[in-house]
């Protein structure tokens, strides 16, 4: 009944089939359409103005990236010079890994949030009792509050040679020598999507499960009538209908896939020189290279070339999920 | 579609940017009006000062000002406004407010920052200004450290005037050189530590004897034989080396070094995670896993480190005293090019240096309120008051001007320690290259790169926490991949322009 | 309850109980750490069953309860009034977005989306925000620089809307009469309570944990919010203890910076209050709304 409805509305308002109208008719469908969609900008318009405000009015600085920045010309007077800035990002041995490093990182990050999150999240949906409910939700949301500065203390108080609770109680416990972590790059590839998962997983659970619960009722009524067992509702309704949030959530990940957590990639490894064949990413190697010289053309480069690059991935993203179901592309 | 979608973004806000601008623009003018109009009777004029803080903002910060404004007035008929900026977020404040022309008329520069400053032209040339109203800045220093803060052979910052040179050397608590009988007087160089280590491992083998002298530093951070030219990227050894510059990574002299350090790693000497470890010095000290380190000297240093660590110390130079660009140019003053009135802010500048009243009130804060004077020019707290609840505990005396400006010296320093500044000073060794200033703008491709490297490999091989045989050639070949020699060869070149001119 | 309820809800009980201990270990390790005492971490490294407690860490923080006091009152009004109004915003925008036959609705979702990835940076961002609208040392700059709308929260909300509002539903609304604001404040805003609570939840953590606009815009500490003040401790160590100009000059100070327990303890005081707060938002993430019921 609602799908066809549903359907009904789609055909009335289906831009295509207006354009088929004679012109006349068309221009006076098309203001009679606007007039009803006015409601619709005046509360789309304080939003939006504030993006023009806080977003899109800053942007000019954008062309930093592009001149030799000096105080007395300001921002807009200084001098273009082209794609200079961008130079140091490509002229080191250094890209090749620090290119790698972030895509692969994040990359694996995206995967083994959304599987893990909405995993946890179909489980809680299991719960029955309120109580645990909000119990788990609680405890694992706990990490997303903390600041990767703090994590990084308590990283250290995990993993220290000295003073780490690893080497001194846990790894005694099972037999092992003390593991010098912080000079064994070998680890970190599997310690940073620990630490990454177990702060993120909580801000992902949320969001997943309050999609969880927007699911109407009904269609596990109806699957439960028809005797569908739990694994088969999960994969044939929860999954499907949460499935825009996953593409959107994925959408987004990609667009920011170049940049990467700066404090997860610095602080956490204490910044060890050891370790950067496995920690280094583009925006820890921004950091250490401009810090004596402080450019801030420089950084507006690398800040320009990250979102670039996001950006070109997510537009191919959504064009391939646009082919396969137009309503779960961004655009 | 989208295409065009987006040009009108760009338009829209070049449109919203436009209008800004021009309302900047008709500002700006106003305020030239105004400035031209009042020639007949000076107005007072207001300057603004930003300097960092190293806790939180004083309480009383605003009685101080009140107090300075007072005398200032009077003086030179301005107010000072004190901006204070907690440090870490110093940097990026005085950025923005630089960038978005904000009014700032002093500023404080650290030796890091300076060059890129300079370089984008955001500070006044102050020749002219120091030549009319500078006479009690330069009463302050000795010639050569004024000049020493040139760049480009001209006037554009105004160090402030503490120690000018460093020696380094060793310093451990007394109790372990009395409990161990360790006899300083037989370390006079670097490799002579050794005996120190094994003395102190001998009798006690839980502990570290050699710590990094802070978090994040190496051994050698504050062990120099050479002058690092500003960042270590080509130096000068033995502080001359006929000015030619060399790549410090690659001398014999840094091999031994590293040979010796990871001789003493094994042998248990230095902490085992000295590369990473994140305990201050002074808990490594207190808590007894470590025993000594290796620090830059100054006068009363022992005194010094005595308060701070809460324990005896005792400082026993390894190096004679060298003054390079870096000691002078530690931390300065600066007039913005956002001074609307940048004589003033000279003339307050000279004040600071030379007025005894506003260097105490800067230096101290208010006498009787925050300070009394025990003995002649010694000065502690009031009764009732301590450095946690005083309204003034800034103690940052070598921040503004010259550090014994005020005349005083606080409780549990040498009294005469201004006299043992000024000796050090006057007697320290100069570094041929003192003066220079190097400008990596041209080479900053291949800056950012070597930059990298450095972080990479400097911490664990100057800690011995990493095989120098393995290590340093790896790192040697890194630095030349990067660029290392395109560097010192600008250096070079711009050294060879300096001396020139010398 | 069937056989296959149950074994779920044990599987589930057992996976969820799991991940909560993985997540709530180091949490205690944090709370352990800030009652531990000082010198039995430093001879003796972390544990979780030190060898002696010391309330040392919060008598530091209680000497200065007067500016934590103000901060924490500063940091409520700065979350509630910005996360009521960013929340409201977003949802006005939000939902004309999630409308699929809105004209120019995917130009106007490009334009949300593109914020997430551009931007013009910091410097361009304050001259925005200190010369043309002066906020500079006022309490709107903790509110209104880039907390109030985010990109994100948009996109998601607008997700939720498209996933969980029939337009069967807004349909018949209209049959009945209604204008489109009605639609929205009596059948859409109640039907979406746990979307509204989720991205509100998200609001309220950014806004507690902000400090970067304090950092940026804030020099009169008077304004400061709790986390400016922990944060500056905390960025005062980091700056202190990476940059040599400072720290050479500095002994003195450096000598008074945090300790470890210090840190912990810091770190503790700035989350406590949000996880007290949380069941608040957690009693509108309930299950089982029926929009059939609606209909």
């Amino acid at each position: 009944m609602a799908e066809t409805i549903r359907k009904d509305l789609e055909y009335e308002n289906d831009p295509n089939l207006v354009h088929n109208a004679p012109t006349k008719v068309r221009v006076k469908k098309k203001i009679r359409t606007f007039k009803r969609y006015i409601p619709f900008f005046i509360m789309l318009a304080p939003g939006l103005l504030y993006l023009l405000i806080n977003n899109y009015l800053p942007m000019f600085g954008l062309v930093i990236a592009f001149k030799d920045f000096n105080f007395v010309k300001g921002i807009l007077g200084s001098e273009w010079v082209g794609f200079k800035n961008f130079e140091f990002l490509f002229k080191t041995q250094d890209a090749f890994i620090i290119t790698r490093n972030t895509l692969l990182y994040n990359g694996f990050f995206i995967v083994l949030n959304t599987v893990s999150a909405v995993g946890v999240a179909i489980l809680l949906n299991e719960i029955r009792k309120v109580f645990f409910v909000r119990l788990y939700q609680s405890i694992i949301l706990i990490p997303f509050l903390i600041s990767m500065v703090v994590v990084s203390y308590l990283v250290y108080a995990g993993l220290s040679v000295e003073s780490g609770i690893l080497n001194n109680t846990i790894l005694p416990l099972l037999g092992l020598e003390p593991i010098s972590w912080y000079m064994e790059p070998k680890y970190w590839p599997f310690i940073l999507p620990i630490i990454n998962l177990w702060k993120s997983i909580g801000f992902f659970t949320i969001i997943f499960f309050s999609a969880i619960l927007g699911i109407d009722k009904e269609y596990y009524e109806a699957a439960t009538l028809d005797g569908a067992s739990k694994w088969q509702q999960i994969k044939k309704i929860t999954i499907p209908l949460i499935s825009p949030v996953i593409i959107m959530m994925t959408l987004l990940s990609i667009g920011r896939i170049f940049y990467s957590d700066f404090g997860l990639f610095y602080q956490v490894p204490l910044n060890s020189g050891m370790l950067y064949d496995t920690t280094n990413v583009i925006d820890t190697y921004v950091y250490r290279g401009l810090l004596q010289l402080g450019d801030i053309g420089m950084a507006s480069a690398a800040g320009f070339y990250q979102s670039i690059v996001g950006f070109i991935l997510v537009l191919i993203a959504n064009l391939i999920v646009r082919k396969r179901s137009k309503d779960n592309a961004l655009f | 579609m989208k295409y065009f979608n987006r040009l009108k973004v760009l338009f829209l806000a070049t449109l919203l940017l436009v209008t800004a601008c021009t309302k900047n623009e008709s500002t700006t003018n106003s305020s030239d009006q105004s400035e031209g109009s009042n020639n007949g009777k000076e107005e007072t004029y207001e300057l603004v000062m930003a300097f960092p803080v190293f806790g939180p903002v004083p309480k009383d910060m605003d009685k101080v000002e009140a107090a300075i404004n007072k005398i200032s007035k009077e003086k030179i008929n301005a107010t000072v406004d004190l901006e204070p900026i907690s440090i870490g977020a110093y940097d990026q404040q005085y950025n923005l407010m630089l960038t978005s022309n904000e009014k700032l008329d002093l500023l404080m520069v650290s030796f890091r920052t300076v060059d890129g400053l300079i370089s984008k032209g955001s500070l006044h040339e102050l020749d002219d200004l120091l030549e009319k109203y500078g006479d009690g800045i330069k009463q302050v220093f000795e010639p050569e450290y004024l000049n020493a803060a040139k760049h480009n052979n001209k006037h554009f910052i105004i160090p402030n005037y503490n120690e000018m040179a460093e020696s380094n050397g060793l310093l451990i608590p007394k109790k372990y050189v009395d409990d161990y009988g360790i006899d300083l007087s037989k370390v006079t160089e670097f490799k002579d530590l050794e005996y120190v280590f094994e003395q102190i491992k001998k009798n006690n083998s839980d502990i570290a004897p050699l710590v990094p002298a802070g978090v994040g530093f190496s051994i050698l951070d504050h062990y120099r034989w050479y002058d690092s030219l500003g960042d270590s990227i080509g130096v000068l050894p033995n502080y001359d080396n006929d000015l030619q510059v060399v790549n410090l990574y690659e001398t014999h002299e840094y091999e031994e070094h590293l040979n010796l350090l990871r001789k003493w790693y094994e042998a248990g000497y230095i902490m085992k995670d000295a590369a990473t470890n994140q305990d201050s010095q002074i808990d490594l000290l207190k808590s007894g896993r470590g025993a000594a380190l290796i620090s830059g000297m100054k006068p009363g240093i022992a005194e010094d480190e005595s308060i701070k660590f809460g324990m005896e110390m005792v400082a026993t130079p390894l190096t004679e005293a060298y003054s390079t660009t870096r000691n002078v140019v530690g931390l300065n003053w600066g007039i913005p090019i956002t001074s609307e009135n940048p004589e003033k802010a000279m003339q307050f500048l000279d004040l600071m240096f030379s007025n005894e009243e506003i260097a105490r009130l800067l230096h101290w804060g208010i006498e009787g309120e925050h300070y009394v004077e025990v003995s002649e020019n010694v000065i502690d707290y009031p009764e009732g008051v301590d450095g946690s609840n005083s309204g003034y505990a800034l103690n940052q005396n070598w921040m503004f001007g010259n550090q014994f400006g005020s005349g005083y010296v606080w409780n549990g320093t040498s009294p005469k320690l201004a006299q043992d500044y000024k000796e050090f000073n006057q007697t320290a060794h100069l570094s041929k290259a003192l003066g220079f200033t190097f400008n990596a703008e041209p080479v900053r491709n291949e800056y950012t790169a070597v930059s990298n490297v450095i972080d990479q490999y400097k911490l664990s091989l100057e800690t011995g926490s990493v095989d120098p045989d393995e290590v340093l050639p790896e790192f040697i070949s890194k630095l030349k991949a990067a660029g290392i020699d395109t560097i010192i060869k600008e250096k070079q070149k711009q050294l060879d322009e300096w001396a020139s001119h010398q | 309850m069937t056989k296959e309820t149950r074994r779920w809800q044990w599987i589930s009980h057992i996976c969820l109980a799991s991940i909560s201990i993985f997540c709530i270990i180091p949490f205690l390790l944090l709370i352990i750490s800030s009652i531990s005492d000082e010198m039995s971490i430093l001879q003796n490294g972390y544990s979780f069953l030190p060898e002696s407690f010391s309330r040392d860490a919060y008598l530091y923080l209680w000497e200065q309860r007067g500016q934590l006091i103000r901060a924490y009152g500063i940091t409520i009004f700065v979350t509630v009034v910005g996360t009521s109004i960013g929340l409201a915003l977003t949802a006005l925008l939000a939902y004309p977005l999630s409308r699929k036959d809105l004209p120019l609705g995917k130009f106007f979702t490009f334009l949300v989306f593109f914020t997430l990835l551009f931007n013009g940076g910091l410097v361009p961002t304050y001259y925005v925000y200190t010369q043309i609208f002066d906020i500079k040392n006022t309490i709107w700059a903790l509110i209104i620089p880039v907390l109030l709308v985010n990109g994100f929260n948009v996109l998601l909300m607008r997700t939720f809307f498209m996933n969980t509002i029939p337009d069967a539903v807004l349909e018949s609304a209209r049959i009945d009469g209604a204008g489109e604001f009605r639609a929205f404040f009596s059948i859409v805003l109640p039907l979406s309570l746990p979307i509204l609570a989720t991205i509100g939840l998200l609001q309220t953590i950014m806004y507690w944990n902000d400090w970067m606009n304090g950092l940026i815009y804030l020099t009169d500490p008077s304004l400061y919010s709790i986390q400016n003040i922990l944060n500056r401790i905390l960025t005062d160590i980091q700056f202190l203890t990476s940059n040599s100009d400072y720290a050479a000059q500095s002994g003195k100070t450096i000598s008074q910076l945090p300790s470890a327990t210090i840190r912990m303890a810091i770190a503790v005081v700035g989350i406590l209050p949000i996880i007290v707060a949380y069941p608040f938002f957690q009693k509108y993430l309930v299950k089982g709304i029926t929009i059939g019921s609606v209909k």
